[in-house]
């Protein structure tokens, strides 16, 4: 039996590729060269950092003494967490409908949605630094507000987009029994996303911690200013409880929210994108990866 | 030579999917393995190239035992067997031509391999495995295009490109249509005549089984239950191996040596 | 007997309502009390609210119209900004590579290795990206590589976490074919599952540089480089017309990076 010989073909042209790596690694030798960063003391960089966590954790080691301190701080924290996501939750959902374009026009829609990705946009530090601090004064209250008005325009995108995928059957049915605008909304849209949404504010929730906690870096009270309090009088030791509070808190609500969302979402039938995704605990559109 | 010595596996959950089963395969024999699903076809094959560990007895080759082999040995007498799978296992997202340079991986070396630095003598390797299945001209296709006969046979380059000794395929055609399974089944057929290799084939279609099975093996629940020619094995032979009476399902159909 | 008529079946009992939703309300509604009262929270009370908010809203006048004569002084901190974010985003997604493999049950070498992989990125995702910075701004002192420090962490956290995810979910068969010919576990990892996780690294990479830029530009704020610097100094002196510019530029670079990112993701996939 022969083969029939075929030629081999060439190989491709690689230039594409060839320019784009090019490209990046002129940008990042650019920042490399540019940065304002002595290189001599690099090899002290190691160091230094083992002197502070070694301050921190080792030798003297975390204040045990001051864990109520630090723990009421990280009580104060999630507060502040806790009321300004509700602050988000409430005002982002009326905005969620209102920026779905299947429930409200493509018009009205886009504006919706441009105007909560300007609120996204802002990172919620400068929100307090910038605008509540100078309004209401140092301590928990700008805190919370910054983090209630950032919250609103990422739940808001996400719950817009959930309310846009929802299945028109129950809303049509509910249309056609008669029922009034409002009535459709609650009983046609409203079980479909209602997991999903909740589950959005809960992860919303584990964000703002973190949030929170930086906040507190500015004055916005929290455990933020417990850690800065503490480096600024270096008082390692203190620093280090700070710090082992944080984490060990921030892992505890993780586990406990994470639970609690995947329930939700079995509960209310189905997978979400929520978990099909498991979205990163950051400032994270887990959808916005998948689909940009 | 493969040598199977009282040979065992039992899975975590209790099952024995293979129980007791001694036999000798001589090189360069074109040997056929048939039986129900989940009678040990797969693990019989995969035992050879340890990706299923034996849990008692052993399995040799050329005198090696594949069961003791410490991982660097085992990578050896890996790379020395060529494996063709019945979904393909090709990477999608890359060329044919990457695919069937994954043979050349444990000859390459780490850091060549690595970096994709391949020597010209190991992609003219590759090369020539892809001339031998007859599909060079798609070397730079991306492997997700192609049809699944296609695919199979960049599988079977893979498999050569390892300039292998031995050629194992867990049902190579069980993802293919007839005229393209006949097509598949000659080119293992020609490989293990041209260049003497020994070639072990599970099957579930009887009929393909006696055409290119030069020997047939019967396995039921674990064990092994019939060695003998592919002119031997006739209905009823196949009918003992099964348990049951035979269907359709078991026959591939549409004139078994086309062409 | 009269026309057969369907058996009447007994009615169900009403299942038990269950106690979780109500529960779930309760705890809810208990958190909040705690959160908002005097004695143990915030002291959470609408009509302050309001009054606070009018009263504050005047300073808000004062941030407009914005004082565009500190302009050239944003530029050198603004390239500082994008300096940080980019070499941050490099070292961190080369490093998360790595690391994200390792905290896959799909190819990290042993379990030892895997969960203390798993547990290193649980700690280190548990502190937000400032909080690190203030570290190492005391431990090292004010200016940009502390910021760079903190970043890397920050992204390697992020991205590590999505990529072990996404190879958590790959296909296994080119893996097994790996093995079959001999390839050693870095051979497989590099042949079997990187081609097939790629596309997604590349687009955890965008995001974790749209996530540096918007970060490294208040990283300043803590001493840590980039144009927060400027806004702790226009703060200090009340120039809020100034403090405005600093704001509408970060707002600027933050949508222009994102629709970078979004575009090349797109073109991506």
């Amino acid at each position: 039996m022969t083969i029939p010989t075929a030629s081999r073909p060439p190989k491709p042209s690689q230039r594409a590729k060839h320019i784009a790596t090019g490209l990046v690694v002129l940008v990042v030798a650019a920042a490399v060269l540019t940065v304002d960063v002595q290189i001599e003391r690099l090899p002290d960089l190691p160091g230094a950092l083992v002197r502070i966590f070694g301050r921190m954790f080792l030798e003297p080691g975390p204040e045990w003494a001051y864990l109520p301190d630090a723990f009421g701080s990280m009580l104060e924290s999630i507060q502040i967490a806790w009321l300004g996501t509700i602050i988000g939750a409430v005002l982002s959902l009326p905005l969620g409908f209102f920026g779905a374009k299947n429930i409200t026009s493509r018009l009205v829609s886009n504006i919706i949605r441009q105007l909560l990705n300007v609120i996204r946009a802002v990172p919620e530090i400068l929100v307090a630094v910038v605008v509540f601090i100078p309004m209401v004064g140092l301590g928990a209250y700008p805190g919370m507000l910054a983090i209630g008005v950032h919250s609103i325009g990422t739940l808001g995108k996400l719950s817009a987009e959930v309310i846009e995928g929802i299945d028109t059957g129950p809303v049509e049915a509910a249309r056609a029994a008669g029922g009034r605008p409002l009535q459709i909304q609650r009983w046609g849209v409203l079980p479909q996303v209602l997991p999903e949404i909740v589950a959005f504010w809960l992860y919303r929730f584990e964000i703002n911690i973190r949030a929170s906690a930086i906040l507190g870096a500015v004055g916005a009270g929290g455990v933020g200013e417990a850690l800065v309090q503490s480096l600024v009088f270096r008082r390692y030791d203190r620093a280090g409880m700070v710090v082992i509070v944080v984490i060990v808190v921030t892992i505890l609500i993780d586990t406990a929210s994470g639970w609690l969302r995947r329930r939700i979402i079995e509960g209310g039938g189905g997978t979400s994108r929520a978990d099909l995704e498991q979205p990163e605990l950051v400032e994270v559109d887990a959808v916005a990866i998948q689909r940009p | 030579m493969i040598r199977f010595d009282s040979a065992s596996v039992t899975y975590p959950g209790g099952v024995h999917a293979l129980k007791n089963v001694t036999l000798e395969i001589p090189d360069g024999q074109m040997m056929v393995i048939v039986g129900l699903s989940g009678a040990g076809k797969s693990t019989l094959i995969r035992a050879i190239n340890g990706l299923v560990p034996l849990s008692d007895g052993d399995v040799t080759i050329d005198g090696v035992s594949v069961r003791h082999a410490k991982p660097k040995q085992l990578r050896e007498i890996r790379s020395r067997i060529g494996m063709i799978f019945q979904t393909f296992n090709l990477v999608n997202r890359t060329t044919v031509l990457n695919n069937v340079l994954m043979g050349r991986l444990h000859d390459a070396g780490t850091m060549r391999s690595l970096l994709a630095w391949y020597k010209p003598e190991d992609v003219e390797i590759a090369m020539l495995a892809l001339e031998r299945v007859g599909i060079v001209e798609k070397a730079y296709v991306r492997a997700s295009n192609l049809s699944g006969g296609q695919q199979q046979r960049v599988g079977i380059a893979r498999a050569l490109a390892q300039q292998p000794k031995i050629i194992l395929a867990d049902e190579p055609v069980a993802s293919l249509d007839p005229p393209t399974s006949h097509v598949v089944m000659r080119d293992l057929q020609r490989i293990n005549r041209e260049l003497n290799m020994t070639t072990i084939i599970n099957l579930h279609f009887l009929d393909l089984a006696k055409v290119y099975g030069e020997r047939i093996i019967g396995m039921r629940a674990g064990e092994l239950v019939y060695d003998g020619t592919g002119a031997e094995a006739d209905e009823n032979v196949f009918r003992d191996i099964y348990g049951r009476s035979l269907t359709a399902d078991d026959m591939l159909g549409e004139a078994a040596a086309a062409g | 007997m009269t026309a057969a008529t369907a058996p009447r079946s007994a009615r169900p009992s009403r299942p038990h309502r269950s106690l979780v939703g109500p529960l779930a309300l309760l705890v809810f509604a208990a958190i909040t009390w705690w959160a908002a009262s005097d004695e143990f929270g915030l002291n959470f009370d609408v009509p302050r609210l309001f009054t606070n908010l009018t009263r504050g809203a005047g300073i808000l006048a004062e941030f407009w119209p914005p004082d565009f004569s500190v302009l050239p002084r944003t530029v050198d901190p603004l390239l500082e900004t994008i300096q940080m974010a980019v070499i941050a985003s490099v070292i961190g997604c080369a490093v998360a590579l790595p690391v994200a493999f390792l905290a896959s049950r799909v190819t990290s070498p042993n379990i030892v290795a895997y969960i203390v992989d798993r547990s290193v990125l649980s700690v280190v995702r548990s502190l937000p990206d400032v909080l690190y910075a203030l570290i190492f701004v005391a431990a090292l002192s004010i200016g940009p590589l502390p910021g760079i420090l903190a970043l890397i962490l920050f992204n390697i956290s992020v991205v590590a976490k999505l990529l072990s995810e996404t190879v958590d979910g790959v296909d296994q068969g080119p893996i097994e074919a790996a093995r079959a010919t001999g390839a050693n576990r870095l051979l497989t990892v590099r042949w079997a599952v990187l081609p097939q996780v790629l596309p997604n690294y590349v687009a955890y990479s965008l995001y974790a540089f749209e996530l540096n830029i918007r970060a490294s530009a208040v990283l300043g704020i803590v001493g840590a480089g980039g144009i927060g610097n400027l806004i702790n100094e226009t703060r200090r002196f009340f120039q809020y017309d100034k403090l405005m510019v600093v704001v509408i530029e970060i707002l600027i670079l933050v949508i222009i990076v994102e629709w970078i990112s979004i575009w090349l993701r797109r073109k991506l996939v």
